[in-house]
């Protein structure tokens, strides 16, 4: 019963790692013109998604979150000129390794936001939380605190 | 494979003497029979132990980046006019000049500070898997003649064909020439066999997910932390690894397992564009845990993507240090 419970208000825990100049841009846009999205996620600003670390996105699935959405802008439109360029190559060799291993691919998400599209960052949020929603909780790699 | 000690000491000691190079890294005859262990050489009269055989194993690249880091910090105290270049000879087959090539296309020294004494070889035979033929019994004293390797035991004189005791990753390879050299000894060894270098990957990427997860918790249980793959791959050479760092604490240092796991997860998945498959990892470990089932896929991954086989040319980059507007999208999320 009480396990029923929990999983019925269980809510996934996704960790969003967005860029600075598109991605948040655009989270902000989409909050100003009062676009509804899911709650579940935790927004941490970067200068630029060649600025992350692939330390990060294991490290957030260790901490405890259910899922972890990088976004930034799109190739060819970084304000750093190329530093989605690199990013994509290092989330296209992450993302296979971290599936290769045995975690669910859909547990890390990667997609491009620019900071005109708040209506396509509320359904990029929608579309993460349904799928880490269908998953379930986060249980590989999980580091037991306590 | 033909004998080739004699030349490369002489070689050796030519280099020495001509004040080319300072000192040479390269293999002797180790302390347990049948082992060979890397060895620096810095005298004429040193150079008679240098050996170059079936047996060694470890990726003197390493040694190279150790000494050459090591050198240039001394140097640090001296006044720049009085600063001393130390150039270093190395005993390099094929996967140690790829780890050479890493490292001079990651700046790490110059051409000139390093004098590439290229060998061909022909694999080497994995201690791990002699042991398991010999059924663990000690090892007293041996020969390789002619792709035999006669072994006396405890329990006995044994026989073992030396294509059965090569390493995985020597009989799959695909540049055991070296790929730049300053002198080469001996003739060109004859090729491998690469064309099924994935076919142990492709096997296990059609696992399911599960199955995949539970070998990979399985393995990296054997992990003890004891850091011997990190000391001995020659791509590992940040001067203060993540595992060490505090601030942040990427790993813990506890008994976790999750910290195990992650601690292997990324230090695998460094090596994307840098493992050059030379195994020096897989024999040092004590533990045995399978490296290679990662490191292999990573490899098979950059060549998928980005056509890039790690050092394996002077002007290939690594991957992951240029991009290219054509990657390929396919794992983009779009709602």
């Amino acid at each position: 019963m009480a396990e029923n419970l929990a999983k019925e208000s269980w809510e996934p825990k996704i960790v969003a790692i967005v860029c600075n100049w598109c991605t948040y841009a655009g989270a902000d846009l989409a909050g100003i013109s009062r676009i509804q999205y899911p709650p579940n996620v935790r927004i941490i600003r970067v200068p630029c998604t060649g600025r992350i670390n692939p330390f990060y996105i294991v490290k957030a699935l260790q901490g405890g979150a259910d899922g972890v959405l990088v976004s930034g802008c799109h190739p060819g439109e970084c304000h750093y000129i190329t530093g989605n360029l690199v990013a994509r190559r290092k989330f296209a060799t992450l993302k296979r390794f971290l599936n290769y291993i045995g975690l669910e691919g859909d547990r890390t998400m990667f997609t491009w936001v620019s900071a005109s599209e708040g209506d396509r960052f509320a359904q990029v949020i929608r579309g993460v939380t349904a799928k880490v929603k269908a998953l379930g909780p986060a249980k590989k790699m999980l580091k037991k605190i306590g | 494979m033909e004998n080739i000690d004699t030349k490369l000491r002489e070689v050796a000691k030519r280099l020495l003497l001509e004040k080319k190079v300072d000192v040479i890294i390269g293999y002797e005859k180790g302390t347990l029979p049948m082992t060979a262990t890397p060895c620096f050489v810095s005298t004429e009269a040193e150079a008679d132990k240098l050996v170059f055989n079936d047996l060694c194993t470890q990726n003197l690249a390493k040694f190279v980046h150790d000494l050459i880091t090591n050198h240039k910090n001394s140097q640090k105290r001296v006044k720049p006019e009085d600063r001393k270049k130390k150039i270093i000879g190395v005993v390099a087959r094929g996967c140690t000049t790829r780890s050479l090539i890493i490292h001079l296309q990651e700046r790490q020294y110059g051409r000139d500070e390093v004098y590439i004494i290229g060998v061909p070889c022909e694999g080497y035979v994995d201690r791990k898997n002699l042991a398991k033929s010999l059924q663990q019994a000690e090892i007293l004293d041996g020969t390789i003649e002619g792709g035999q390797l006669k072994i006396k035991t405890a329990a006995g004189d044994k026989t073992v064909a030396f294509k059965d005791v090569i390493a995985p990753n020597c009989v799959v390879c695909r540049f055991n020439n070296p790929i730049i050299s300053d002198i080469m000894i001996g003739s060109p060894a004859p090729a491998m066999n690469p064309d099924n270098e994935y076919s142990k990957i492709n096997e296990f990427e059609k696992k399911s997910i599960e199955e995949r997860w539970a070998y990979f918790t399985k393995e990296m249980e054997k992990c003890i932390r004891c850091n011997a793959c990190r000391q001995a791959c020659p791509s590992c050479y940040c001067p203060t690894c993540f595992v060490e760092q505090s601030q942040p604490q990427w790993v813990g240092i506890g008994e976790d397992k999750t910290d195990t796991q992650v601690f292997q997860c990324m230090r695998l998945y460094h090596m994307v564009g840098r493992c050059v498959d030379c195994g020096s990892c897989i024999s040092v470990c004590p533990m045995g845990v399978d490296l290679r089932n990662y490191l292999k896929k990573i490899d098979k991954d950059c060549v998928e993507l980005f056509g890039s086989r790690a050092g394996s040319s002077m002007e290939d980059m690594p991957p992951l240090g240029k991009y290219s507007e054509q990657d390929k999208e396919d794992f983009i999320f779009n709602p």
